[in-house]
């Protein structure tokens, strides 16, 4: 943070729009001077600096109620408002910054109430242009320079010994860790420690994976299956195999003249055989047919006979007659003839009679239906009974098919029984032989049906584990995507330990160095400041061996705050322009502004801390009285002035003595009459011939 | 390790990170720089697993 220019409106002791003071900058001019008497405003002027930053003041700033310009707030009507405020300018990493903070008063009968502050940012473009940021004024600042720090950069230089102070130290201490970056590795550390232990009851809550056991029962299944299907294709490559040595053993048989008979026998029942078995099956088709087609109708018994009754009931009840209709004796009554051939007129015998069927008679239309159901329901008994005829036939078909195949197989037997006790010993060993062979082909076949079944039941166990290791699948690459981010994790902790370690090693001892060496060098006393591994600073001094704290006066206190400041200034640059840290403040450039500075100082002290300050510090501003100047400051600063101001109070009291300083050969006034009844103060720069 | 090592030691560990592990660092810590001046630390755990989350998919 460049600091470029302030301006002030009704604040304090700033009566009205003040010219706007430009900050020196530059390398060896970085250094701003400003005059001012006491009572003048110079503390005003400090505290206009950490206001419009971070809505604060010093300790030393006694009435923070009186913030706006008493002059203003009298010159104002009843019932107006007056308005304060203060803008300061800087530059920031290439970009620049204005900020405006607004603090609108209104005049009341007898009192005055102050608003609430406002607080505007404009940061400017390449383009020359001036736009707001969207993101919040307060957050942008505190980005530059940190709240916690502004007491490092703007100080009562009377007090400046506080920083040291014990009840201080902590504080100070936590600000030195946020300027050094400690404190946000700090909390990056354990804040990534908090999410680890987040991801860690996530992965517990996955569960643990049963896919190893999952695969490893899968891949068991599957080396089963594949060897019973291997052991298929060898069983039908056998049976193929007995199937043609059967047949040439057969031929062979056949070809013996002896059994020639036989064979030939033999062919034709063993093709009957084949033929009832054919039949046997097509019958059992059949019969299977018939009880999936029709089978139902045996069970409907109960509710046919359950409608039968209904329909009783209700012609019982005359609700449904059966046989004569309405519409039928209408016709009868309207031809005046009844079937029989008598004839019907009004009042005659007949008439009566056929008349009163008109009220038993039902209405054709519910008849018809009853009557239609009925037959339906007539079919369904007559299907039951056709259906259990079939069955029986198929039935008896069946049983005289399983006899006549038993009857063919006993005189296949008795052939190849004959045959077998042929006293030709090769019919008989050929027949023996046959006889081996059809028992193998059977055991080769109940196997190869056995392992058909199995082979399905695994395919089947198969796709279902398939099912379940696809499920545990994605648990598990759940699982190893939580423990990468654990371990992720872990690793960034333990390389953030690692770099707060070496930061620890590098920044924490060489800060300490370079205070001992500008303490050293201002101060006359032995004193070592020392900087604790918890950040506090404090002087410590050796002379019997053994390190002891000093209790330290005022003024060795203040060479240690301001050598310590200006250490810290010191090394955070060095450091950043060695290479851009990610751990240290983005800027290299802090400015100091420094209210009646080196207060209980003696004349070495003070001239070694003129001397050194504008040297460490990247831009410095002074606020002075004219004693506090002349001197061994003034000697030492002059060199490094940039821009100069005075500040001119000008005094209510009657006979107020008026007060000059002399600058490079010119007077301006400290002090003057006000030409009315109010004490206020101007700006005037001071123009040096360089 | 001397006291005037080389200053890119301090950050050796971050730079030789892997691309993962260094993006989750350098993440972390821009939140946490940014969120400095809060006494509070609500959601800060919030966004830092969403950091860890989107580095390491």
């Amino acid at each position: 943070m460049k600091l470029t220019s302030i301006k002030l409106c009704n604040f304090r002791s700033f009566y009205g729009t003040t010219p706007e003071m430009i900050i020196a900058g530059g390398d060896a001019q970085n250094t701003t001077i400003i005059h001012g008497n006491n009572g003048s405003g110079k503390t005003s002027l400090l505290n206009a600096f950490t206001w419009v930053l971070y809505d604060k003041f010093s300790a030393a700033f006694a009435s923070i109620e009186q913030l706006v310009n008493k002059r203003a707030i009298a010159e104002t009507q009843k019932g107006q408002a007056v308005e304060c405020w203060v803008e300061i300018g800087w530059e920031h990493e290439g970009k620049r910054y204005r900020v405006k903070r607004a603090c609108r008063g209104y005049k009341n009968e007898g009192d005055f109430d102050a608003g609430k502050t406002q607080l505007t940012m404009w940061v400017g473009g390449d383009d020359g242009k001036w736009n707001i940021p969207i993101q919040q004024p307060d957050d942008i600042i505190n980005q530059i320079l940190p709240a916690t720090l502004h007491q490092y950069f703007f100080f009562d230089g009377e007090r400046i010994e506080e920083i040291v102070r014990s009840d201080k130290k902590a504080e100070i201490a936590e600000a030195t860790k946020i300027f050094l970056g400690v404190e946000v590795i700090n909390r990056s550390i354990r804040h990534l420690g908090d999410a680890k232990k987040t991801l860690e009851n996530d992965l517990k809550a996955i569960g643990d994976s049963e896919i190893k056991q999952l695969l490893r029962q899968q891949e068991k299944i599957e080396r089963e299956r594949e060897r019973i299907t291997k052991r298929q294709t060898e069983i039908k490559e056998e049976l193929e195999y007995q199937q043609t040595f059967k047949k040439e053993t057969s031929n062979r048989l056949r070809e013996l003249s002896a059994a020639k008979e036989l064979q030939e026998r033999w062919q034709d029942l063993e093709s009957q055989k084949a033929a009832n078995q054919e039949e046997y099956k097509k019958t059992k088709e059949a019969l299977k047919k018939v009880i999936s087609a029709r089978g139902y109708t045996v069970l409907l018994s109960e509710t046919t006979s359950q409608f039968r009754g209904i329909i009783n009931d209700l012609k019982q009840r005359g609700e449904l007659t059966s046989g004569i209709s309405r519409e039928f004796v209408n016709d009868l009554l309207n031809s005046q003839r009844c079937i029989c051939g008598a004839e019907l007129h009004e009042g005659n015998h007949s008439h009566t009679h056929v008349s009163t069927w008109l009220n038993k008679a039902g209405s054709s239309a519910v008849e018809e239906t009853a009557i239609r159901m009925l037959a339906q329901v007539d079919e369904i008994d007559k299907q039951a009974i056709g259906f259990w005829e079939e069955v029986d036939r198929e039935q008896t078909r069946i049983n005289q098919l399983r006899q006549s195949i038993s009857q063919i197989e006993g005189d296949l037997d008795n052939i190849q029984e004959r045959l077998r006790k042929d006293a030709n010993e090769e019919i008989s060993s050929l027949q023996k032989r046959l006889d081996e062979i059809e028992s193998k082909i059977d055991e080769l076949n109940r196997e190869q049906g056995a392992n058909q079944q199995q082979i399905a039941q695994l395919t089947t166990e198969i796709e279902g584990l398939n099912k379940q290791i696809a499920k545990q699948k994605l648990n598990e690459d759940k699982q190893t995507l939580a423990q990468r981010r654990i371990n992720a994790t872990q690793d960034a902790i333990e390389r953030l330990t690692e770099v707060r370690n070496r930061q620890e090693q590098q920044f924490r001892l060489q800060l300490e160095k370079r205070v001992q060496e500008i303490f050293t060098e201002i101060s006359v006393t032995p004193y070592i400041p020392k900087i604790s591994d918890k950040y506090e600073l404090t002087l410590v001094e050796n002379t019997t061996g053994v390190e002891a704290p000093v209790a330290a006066s005022t003024g060795e206190n203040q060479i240690l705050s301001l050598s310590f400041i200006a250490s810290i200034i010191d090394k955070v640059r060095e450091w950043s322009e060695k290479r851009k840290m990610m751990m240290i403040p983005d800027s290299s450039t802090f400015p100091i502004v420094m209210d009646s500075p080196f207060g209980s100082l003696d004349e070495n002290s003070r001239r070694h801390i003129a001397k050194t300050i504008p040297q460490l510090a990247n831009q410095l501003i002074v606020l002075v009285t004219k004693t506090q100047w002349r001197g061994e400051v003034e000697a030492e600063i002059t060199d490094r002035i940039g821009r100069e101001y005075v500040l001119t109070y000008y005094s209510s009291k009657p006979d107020c003595e008026q007060d000059y300083i002399e600058l490079s050969g010119e007077r301006y006034p400290l002090v003057k009459q006000s030409p009315n009844e109010f004490e206020y103060t101007e700006i005037m720069e001071v123009e040096r011939d360089r | 390790m001397s006291q005037e090592a080389n200053i890119d030691d301090v950050q050796e560990p971050i730079t030789s990170a892997p691309p993962e592990v260094r993006q989750i660092i350098e993440r972390v810590w821009k939140l946490e720089k940014g969120r400095l001046d809060k006494k509070i630390n609500s959601h800060v755990n919030d966004n830092i697993l969403d950091i860890i989350k989107e580095e390491v998919r």
